[in-house]
């Protein structure tokens, strides 16, 4: 039988680089959120065993609607939640709106996922679910009070939910990646000069990442190799964290 | 918006001491570092719905020159 795999963030950068890595195995059956289809065209045409679904995080209460109409027979074995944003705002313009906003993306609607993801109807005891949550979700940095938090509370998810879920030998962890060089990282820089930029990459005592430095962990934490493995948070990071 | 609105929600937002004119160059001014850039960055976001970049940052010298950024239609 086919392993079913849900992705967030699929259009884009380490949820693209997953999702390519997947789809070369024909037992894989995948199945990935986002917006804007026109980034993945070449994945989505004539490929049976990928499909696509066009949903807004932000839309949380649209959730178990989704689980109604797309995933109704569905037993997933892996879930990768990738989608997320980053910003860089002041505490002084952090107004309930634009907390709720990145909490949205980054924290709740991955929770609204796992609340149906969690349930026998739509999870094979023994699967794997990741977050993808940030070395900012341990560290901090000027301007990221939104980011930083929501990482972190990811890192809450994990535990409590590999405890709650354990029965079902389902397992649960958090990637926390250094800086990769995706689109998101490229909107950052963008806001930054050149001499930030350079401090930046030299912070990565082996150079930031590539998305495909990330695609091996998260291959791992799908597979059985890892069926030990619950409740953990892995950095990646070429050595940002340890210095 | 107008320009005196807008002069006064910089004062308040970055939390200046004294008041602005279209002329005042914002890189002069004692409170300018790195922090009050992003308070500048995070302000015309919220307010313009427009990001400015590293690149805008370093050509922004007076309030005028920051208003020409933002686009003078957008001002009255
Ligand atoms: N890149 C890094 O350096 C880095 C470092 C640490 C952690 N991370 C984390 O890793 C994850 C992936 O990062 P990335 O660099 O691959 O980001 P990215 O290239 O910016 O991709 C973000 C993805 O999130 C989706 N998304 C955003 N808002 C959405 C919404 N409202 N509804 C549905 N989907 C939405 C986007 O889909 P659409 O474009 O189709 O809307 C896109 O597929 C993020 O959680 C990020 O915080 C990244």
């Amino acid at each position: 039988m086919k392993k079913s795999i849900l992705i967030t963030g699929v259009t884009s950068g380490i949820g693209k680089a997953i999702a390519e890595e997947l789809l070369l195995d024909s037992n894989i059956q995948l199945f990935g959120i986002g917006r804007d289809r026109t980034k993945i065209q070449h994945l989505i045409n004539n490929n049976v065993n990928f499909t696509f679904i066009n949903f807004d995080l932000f839309q949380i209460d649209k959730v178990e609607g989704l689980f109604k109409e797309e995933f109704n027979d569905i037993k997933f074995s892996g879930f990768i939640h990738c989608a997320g944003i980053e910003e860089t705002l002041p505490i002084s313009l952090y107004t309930p709106e634009k907390v709720r906003s990145i909490f949205q993306i980054n924290v709740f609607s991955a929770i609204e996922l796992l609340r149906f993801l969690s349930k026998k109807k739509h999870s094979l005891d023994g699967a794997s679910f990741i977050l993808m949550s940030s070395v900012m979700g341990e560290l901090g940095q000027a301007g990221k009070v939104g980011y930083c938090s929501s990482k972190a509370a990811l890192l809450g998810v994990v535990k409590s939910l590999a405890l709650e879920l354990s029965k079902r030998v389902i397992r649960v962890n958090a990637v926390l990646p250094g800086i990769v060089n995706t689109p998101l990282t490229e909107k950052l820089f963008e806001q930054l000069d050149e001499e930030n930029v350079r401090k930046i990459k030299s912070m990565h005592p082996i150079g930031i990442g590539e998305v495909s430095d990330v695609v091996g962990i998260l291959m791992y934490l799908l597979s059985d190799k890892s069926k030990w493995v619950t409740g953990q948070n892995f950095k990646i990071d070429g050595g940002y964290s340890i210095q | 918006m107008e320009i005196e609105k807008f002069l006064k929600l910089l004062v308040e937002e970055l939390e200046l001491e004294s008041p602005l004119t279209v002329t005042t160059n914002l890189k002069e001014l004692e409170e300018w570092d790195s922090m009050v850039a992003m308070m500048l960055i995070g302000a015309v976001s919220n307010e313009f719905d427009m990001t400015l970049s590293a690149k805008d940052i370093e050509e922004i010298t007076t309030v005028q020159s920051l208003i020409n950024k933002i686009g003078v239609e957008k001002f009255s």
